[in-house]
């Protein structure tokens, strides 16, 4: 590696992170913008719809320019988040973090190639629906805690899962010393 | 005859010499923030103070920790040093200070102002966030052993727990990571070495060391560490490791004998079905103490000290995790590693030997007329009436707690100074091969035994 | 006065918007990091910040069990088996020759590539909309039961006995199973000619 390529990797990296933190603070004023607008006016217009949107274009605009992608990625996500669970009760707050938490687990599973790491992404899944659980056995049957007993279960079979996913994953690395999904393709025709 | 009678008395000195600066200091603080700054600001703000207090109560408990953790270690430090050195017929550190008393307190000095290293190729962020991780679990996961070790002290009742147990092992089981964490991010062979094998053996030996826990959490009934206590209170014969609480009908049936009263017929209500109750309760007392036995093994693998140390076997790995570690990172493990060990003796203590009780059955301590005036002396004294400086209560619970405690940290370090070391398969083996079908057996035992007696009725 | 002041809905509020900040942000770390044991790593952290949640719900020893199982042995175990599976640096994206292709196939190899994240974005609006739309939620108002661990324990030995065997047996049906799966097999050819056969099959497998 020599000199001038490592100062040109440098630059790059404080350009994408300048940019990284002009967005968080871009996304920060647009959360800020929304809590002030009022809870009648969100409503009737939709606009929780159309300013996710539009902070999602923005996160595109900035990452295509170079951005630093896990911040972009993040603040993103969170800055949606917010929005779209500010002016809502707390069972559904806790219900949309849980759908967003589930939607990104289904993300990393499609998109990992690593087998280990699709196995990481489906835990991400089960962890979302334990939340749902236990949000609506405090909210919707705080006597019998019905939610919490299927969260136990839920437990016990990721535990069972985890084990069996991963001894399938490691004797699959033994035969043919990879663990990258688009190779295990030995049925295909 | 004892030819190092000489040493022994040196060590017992310096023991009680420490453990009183420890204590009283811890206690100086605690009462200095939690009873005498409220009580001044109450005189002198009044109603305002209300909230201030609180705050102050609050974190009263986290703060006496804080006191207590790092002498605590320095401490443990020394008296493992010297007791080693009176196993194998050495001196010891006897320079630094009066016959070596201050050595620690220079190693932590020279600790902290070495440099702290990161060696390259490592990966920065987790090399550092790994000691700390290692470290908090033993400060919050002692909390709610407090108020179980202070006889339910009104400045540490706050953070007791319904489900004290299960919390203190969820917290003992968080510093495994951390040592993953070390030995992957230090980019060094023998610390990745030793830290998977850290990992290996604590999955390993956690189970038999929970099931141990959960034999005397089904003859409790209850999780929470002060009712655990509270249970166990009046006298050797009703602490856990005697089969707790399935003599507590004969230590009633003592007592009413001895004091005259009249016994009815607590035998048979105690133990309904006469002979077959009676070899339950010899079948719970032989399965407690196996359960105490396997605690103590579960728990002497969980913080790795000898003869289960081999994520830091020296002759192997040079020093497992902690090789590349130099430092304050390096004392930070250290510190933790001996703060764990004092966490599991007290865990022992609270479970199995009754906390603060004391072993003397309450009606032999009863029937001593100077005891009891003593006690009364103390009661109406200065310190106690207007100061709140000493409740004779917690004073003497934590007398026996201290002393329980340490005896433990002592049998550990005896153990260090007398096992050689295991080998990794030997350890595999020993632990999924003896000690979890051996905890299972002393389960299912305690459990069917648990019907015929009553226990702590 | 510190008891009701920390159960006050405000505080409530914003202890959620805390830690779920925090799932959020080590959930996208997971999914994006590079490096794979640290994202191993950081998967604790999304467990220990789901924990906290869990602990904002009342749900003690759930909590509890999700330190101790999610948190610890399960991503330990991930991790574990990362190590033993040979990480190295991800690449970052899908290697593919787009620049020959027509307009039409460099979009269709967009979608393509896209699909994850179209799936993904479907689902979570679908969810939402959904839950949003949903205006009968039965929200009880009283409070939740104070021995949450006695609760749970007496559902279990009773109305839900049958399940809780059964996730026993299943529990040491998997732990047979993996053990079963993950154990070497002993050799029985002699060592050279059965690494030769591996070799031709590692072939045939990455042609």
């Amino acid at each position: 590696m020599n000199a001038p390529n490592q100062l040109v990797l440098k630059r790059e990296k404080e350009g994408a992170a300048k940019l990284a933190v002009f967005f968080v603070a871009l996304s920060a004023a647009l959360v800020g913008t929304y809590a002030g607008i009022g809870v009648d006016k969100v409503l009737t217009h939709h606009y929780d719809f159309w300013f996710c949107v539009i902070l999602g274009g923005l996160g595109w605009a900035f990452r295509s320019v170079g951005g630093n992608k896990p911040v972009i990625v993040a603040a993103t996500l969170l800055s949606c988040f917010i929005m779209l669970t500010f002016y809502q009760a707390p069972l559904l707050r806790y219900l949309i973090l849980a759908a967003l938490l589930f939607a990104m687990g289904v993300y990393g599973m499609c998109r990992q190639r690593n087998a280990v790491r699709v196995l990481m992404s489906i835990e991400l899944m089960l962890n979302a629906v334990n939340i749902n659980l236990i949000a609506f056995s405090k909210y919707v049957d705080p006597g019998q805690l019905k939610g919490q007993l299927f969260a136990i279960f839920i437990l016990t079979v990721a535990a069972a899962e985890a084990a069996v996913g991963l001894a399938i994953v490691l004797s699959l690395y033994r035969n043919t010393s990879t663990v990258d999904m688009d190779r295990f393709n030995l049925l295909k025709w | 005859m004892i030819s190092n009678g000489n040493e022994i008395g040196k060590l017992t000195l310096l023991s009680i010499v420490w453990l009183t600066i420890v204590f009283v200091a811890v206690w100086m603080v605690t009462w200095a923030v939690g009873i005498l700054l409220p009580m001044i600001l109450s005189n002198s703000l009044g109603e305002k103070a209300l909230l201030i207090n609180e705050i102050l109560c609050f974190i009263t408990p986290v703060l006496s920790i804080l006191v207590f953790i790092p002498i605590n270690a320095m401490f443990m430090v020394l008296i493992e040093r010297r007791a080693l050195a009176l196993f194998t017929v050495r001196k010891g550190p006897n320079i630094v200070g009066p016959d070596g008393y201050l050595q620690t307190a220079a190693d932590a000095v020279k600790l902290l102002f070495k440099e702290d290293i990161t060696p390259t190729g490592a990966d920065a962020f987790m090399f550092t966030l790994a000691p700390i991780v290692f470290f908090a679990p033993s400060i919050f996961g002692a909390v709610p052993l407090l108020a179980a070790v202070t006889n339910n002290h009104a400045l540490f009742q706050v953070l007791n727990l319904p489900t004290g147990i299960f919390y203190v092992l969820a917290a003992a089981s968080i510093p495994v990571v951390a040592l993953v964490m070390a030995g992957w991010s230090s980019n060094n062979k023998y610390s990745l070495v030793g830290g998977l094998r850290s990992a290996a053996q604590a999955i390993s030996y956690e189970i038999p060391l929970v099931l141990s826990i959960i034999t005397i959490c089904v003859l409790a009934g209850t999780l929470d560490l002060v009712k655990i206590t509270q249970q166990q209170a009046g006298g050797i014969l009703n602490w856990n490791i005697l089969g707790g609480g399935a003599l507590s009908g004969i230590d009633k049936f003592l007592a009413g004998t001895v004091t005259g009263q009249p016994v009815g017929n607590i035998l048979a209500t105690c133990y309904p079905f006469s002979g077959l109750s009676y070899l339950a309760v010899g079948a719970l007392i032989i399965s407690t103490i196996i359960a105490f036995w396997l605690y103590l093994t579960g728990a002497c693998a969980e913080i790795n000290r000898i003869p289960f140390d081999l994520p830091e076997a020296e002759s192997e790995l040079v020093s497992g995790y902690n090789t590349e570690y130099s430092g304050i990172k390096f004392a930070i493990f250290f510190l933790a590693e001996f703060t764990n060990l004092f966490v599991v003796s007290s865990i022992a203590t609270v479970m199995f030997l009754g906390g603060g009780d004391n072993p003397i059955p309450v009606w032999i301590l009863d029937s001593i007329a100077p005891l009891k005036q003593a006690v009364a002396l103390l009661n109406d004294s200065f310190l106690v009436q207007t100061l709140h400086l000493v409740n004779p209560e917690t004073l003497f619970s934590t007398l026996w707690v201290i002393l329980k405690v340490y005896s433990l940290v002592f049998f550990a370090i005896l153990i260090r100074g007398t096992l050689p070391r295991f080998r990794i398969d030997q350890l595999m083996d020993f632990g999924w091969k003896r000690l979890i079908p051996l905890s299972l057996i002393v389960f299912i035992v305690v459990v069917f035994a648990r019907g015929l007696v009553i226990c702590h009725g | 006065m510190l008891g009701s002041l920390l159960a006050a809905p405000i505080v409530e509020t914003w202890l959620f918007y805390l830690f779920a900040t925090m799932a959020i942000v080590l959930a996208v770390g997971v999914l994006v990091d590079r490096v794979v044991i640290r994202s191993g790593f950081i998967l604790i952290g999304v467990f220990g910040s789901i924990a906290a949640l869990f602990l904002l719900l009342s749900a003690q020893f759930l909590a509890l069990a999700q330190v101790m199982i999610y948190a610890v042995a399960i991503t330990l175990v991930i991790v574990i088996a990362l190590m033993l599976t040979n990480p190295r640096m991800e690449d970052d994206t899908i290697v593919e020759k787009a620049e020959r292709m027509a307009g039409p196939a460099q979009f269709f190899l967009s979608v393509k590539q896209g699909f994850p994240l179209w799936v993904s974005v479907i689902i979570f609006s679908t969810i939402y909309v959904a839950l949003t739309g949903e205006k009968r939620w039965p929200v009880s108002t009283e409070p939740v039961a104070q021995d949450v661990v006695k609760v749970l324990g007496e559902q279990l030995t009773t109305t839900y006995a049958i399940p809780f065997e059964f996730a026993s047996v299943l529990l040491l049906a998997a732990l047979m199973g993996a053990i079963m799966l993950a154990k070497n097999e002993k050799k029985e050819v002699e060592p050279t000619s059965s690494e030769d056969q591996k070799a031709e099959e590692n072939l045939a497998l990455s042609r």
